[in-house]
């Protein structure tokens, strides 16, 4: 006697059809997205890992945009001390004329007041602010850190403190982005507006000039020694600019591999259940409308 | 030797056990696509001969009780596999919701607000004076702590839903466990008096299907046809004409309701079944989440106040809580709230001038630090991601396997049981054909009797 075989096909046709619907329905959402995760459970650990690598992502992006600013604070900061730069050029080249002895006091004078207003601008962009804040204050940024104040050895009193602030530029390096304002230019180690307050007591003084100039060019070699730091930072900044940039297209490319679809796959993928769902529905027609023994008993 | 008499009572009692199997023919037929139907059999059974003479002759046929033809075994297969597909489809009713909570890939989730919040302070060390930096931190603390407050909300609502099915299956059980009572009284009466209880088994046999996917259970025959069910871990549902009501009681602690019979609550043990994935999914899937998300949100809380703490606001004060902080992590995430509204009180600085950012780096770098069980907050939450991811994976691979093996069983009980119209067509011929044989008999019975009568005249 032969086997008796389920007579009701249905179930198993409908099983079937319901399999390759769900395999098309999969390959059209990944194609439409583009992700071959589209739920957590497609794959819980590139779906994990997806998350990770979007906080990256998203770190490098605030990195970039904090990096974008910090280069125009150290850029402006940078040029500022470039005007310092050319101002003390000037103050030193003003100091020599003035110890020059065939200069007669009026012109001394003149001299003298020639530096006071070089003095009067290197002050004023030693209490540079960038969007409101001052750069030179330390940590202090809502108080003017220079004035003039004849009280002080130096006649400047510094109100800034000498606490600077570092900022994270990419996941896991930081740098120190300011020095304190006392730092660079009321420098034991060459006090610029000490040594311009003191060229100009000199020049209307007529005494100590030769002392003044020294004191002036040691003061400015001082300067240009603290005011590498703020190059340094700005190349660093640029560097790491780079790297994050780097950095967040090999993220993209990672994700891609993570959770990306493969749409020649997927492609095929819905073909297949396509043809599939096809070939079964035809025959589920065949099967079920085929006659039995039945249909023949007339 | 017999009588024609005898010989015509011979024919038609041919004929009528062969209209008959004609008509049981005609009941498989026509229930062809009843679900749970088991074909019946047709049993023709000889007649006791007798003696004539020397000679014994047969006295015809009998239609004898109709059989179903079933397997109990694989009955009880396909409620076992039944148990297990409702518990994952239910079980994984639940977890799809809680897993789209978190569908990172949709964009959903808590990684969003979490880096935004760790981004905002890293922006603000740029510049810790600048107000809208300030105004954008708090946002994001807000942000955060509203999507943990969301997510914990949701997730309790779902609980509150997933409890509302239990003590809907729980009324359920008890209709069908009725039901199955007092079938279990027709099937043992019919078969006490030799009768085939077929139908009525049939119907039985559906409702414990439909019980099994309420609830894991175990059947015992009491061995005069009716059955005995309890659930897998021993509470009586049915025993013969008696049901077993099951009650539900709100717990206190859990405010959600337990599954008692007779007094015994035996809500942990129930395994299988709808009952049993809701159950798994409200008491311990469900609270899994729950636990860690207020994990996450105690222990960023706690860090974040600390180190606010530690620092200093815009004004130079001494920092205060950023978060509301919670007695303990039970429930924090859902309690999870921003505790100050100035951007002025957010501790950026880490010496009390406005422009020191010390402080600020030092709240943006919690997110690189095992501030949560051991683990960073954004690790531990990409572990959340995976646990929940692969609890639903897990269960969706196990519903395919069981998917399969119910396929089969069915495919075997339709085998066993299944009406084949081939069959039944076949077996209308081979009725048809007898009986209009035995009509051809009765005729030339009646030729021989016409012949012996006409002899006497």
């Amino acid at each position: 006697m032969s086997v008796r075989i389920n007579p009701d096909p249905a179930p198993d046709l409908l099983a079937a059809i319901a399999l390759n619907r769900q395999a098309q329905s999969t390959a059209l959402q990944q194609i439409s997205t583009g992700r071959i995760v589209n739920r957590l459970s497609d794959n819980p650990a590139a779906a994990s890992q997806d998350v990770l690598n979007h906080v990256q992502s998203n770190q490098d992006d605030q990195f970039l945009q904090n990096n974008s600013f910090l280069q125009s604070q150290a850029a402006s900061t940078d040029s500022t001390l470039s005007s310092v730069v050319t101002a003390v050029t000037q103050a030193i080249s003003l100091g020599v004329e003035g110890a020059n002895g065939t200069l007669s006091d009026a012109n001394r004078q003149a001299v003298a007041e020639q530096v006071s207003g070089i003095r009067d601008q290197v002050l004023g962009l030693a209490n540079q602010t960038f969007q409101g804040n001052y750069l030179f204050a330390g940590t202090a940024t809502s108080t003017q850190p220079f004035v003039l104040d004849a009280t002080q050895p130096d006649g400047v009193k510094y109100n800034g403190n000498t606490n600077v602030n570092s900022i994270q530029i990419s996941s896991g390096q930081s740098i120190q982005i300011n020095l304190p304002g006392s730092q660079i230019f009321t420098n034991p180690a060459g006090d610029v507006l000490g040594a311009l307050n003191g060229l100009i007591t000199a020049l209307q003084t007529n005494t100590g000039l030769p002392a003044a100039n020294t004191n002036l060019d040691q003061a400015f070699t001082e300067f240009t020694t603290q005011r590498v730091f703020y190059g340094n930072a700005l190349k660093q900044l640029q560097s790491s600019q780079t790297s994050l940039n780097s950095d967040k297209l090999q993220l993209a490319t990672q994700e891609n591999t993570l959770v990306g679809v493969d749409l020649a796959t997927s492609i095929t993928n819905l073909e297949q259940a396509s043809t599939a769902t096809n070939a079964i529905l035809s025959a589920t027609n065949q099967i079920l409308s085929t006659l039995n023994l039945l249909n023949y008993l007339k | 030797m017999g009588s024609l008499f005898a010989t015509l009572g011979i024919t038609l009692g041919a004929m009528e056990a062969d209209r008959g199997a004609v008509e049981i023919t005609s009941n498989n037929i026509a229930n062809v696509n009843t679900t749970g139907y088991s074909r019946e059999q047709v049993n023709l059974s000889e007649n006791a001969p007798v003696e004539i003479g020397n000679i014994l002759f047969g006295t015809g046929v009998t239609l004898g009780q109709t059989t179903s033809v079933r397997d109990n075994l694989l009955e009880q297969r396909l409620d076992q596999e039944n148990q297990s597909a409702s518990q994952l489809n239910s079980f994984l009713g639940a977890m799809s919701q809680v897993q789209s909570l978190f569908n990172e890939t949709a964009g959903s989730g808590l990684q969003s607000p979490l880096s935004a919040f760790f981004n905002s302070l890293t922006q603000l060390s740029t510049d810790p004076s600048n107000s809208s930096y300030r105004e954008g931190v708090l946002t994001a603390g807000q942000n955060l702590a509203s999507a943990l407050r969301q997510d914990s909300s949701n997730l309790q609502a779902l609980q509150g839903n997933t409890d509302l099915s239990v003590v809907q299956s729980v009324n359920q059980v008890n209709q069908l466990t009725q039901q199955i009572a007092s079938l279990n009284v027709q099937v043992s009466g019919l078969e006490s008096i030799g009768k085939d209880p077929g139908a009525f088994l049939d119907q039985r046999t559906q409702l414990v299907r439909q019980l099994s996917g309420l609830i894991d259970i175990s059947e015992t025959s009491a061995g005069n046809g009716s059955l005995t069910i309890a659930t897998t871990s021993g509470a009586v549902l049915v025993d013969g004409s008696q049901s077993f009501e099951l009650s539900t009681q709100v717990n206190p602690n859990t405010t959600y309701h337990d599954v008692f019979s007779n007094g015994v609550d035996i809500t942990p043990n129930i395994t299988g079944g709808s009952l049993g994935g809701s159950i798994q999914a409200r008491d311990q899937a469900i609270p899994g989440v729950l636990n860690q998300l207020d994990t996450l949100g105690y222990n960023l809380e706690t860090s974040f106040n600390t180190q606010s703490r530690a620092g200093f606001d815009a004004n130079g004060t001494a920092g205060v809580n950023f978060f509301t902080q919670p007695a303990s992590a039970a429930g924090a995430a859902s309690s999870i709230a921003v505790a100050i509204s100035d951007p002025n009180l957010v501790a950026a600085s880490s010496d009390g001038t406005v422009g020191s950012n010390g402080n600020a780096l030092a709240l943006a770098n919690l997110q690189n630090q095992a501030i949560v069980s051991g683990q960073t907050p954004i690790n531990y939450y990409s572990n959340l991601v995976f646990q929940v991811g692969n609890q639903v994976s897990q269960a969706q691979s196990e519903q395919t396997a069981v998917g399969l093996v119910q396929q089969q069983l069915t495919d075997q009980r339709g085998a066993v049981s299944g009406v084949s119209l081939d069959e039944e067509a076949v077996n209308l011929i081979r009725y048809q054909s007898a009986y209009e044989a035995s009509a051809n008999v009765v005729n030339v019975v009646n030729q021989l009797l016409t012949t012996t009568i006409n002899m006497t005249q």
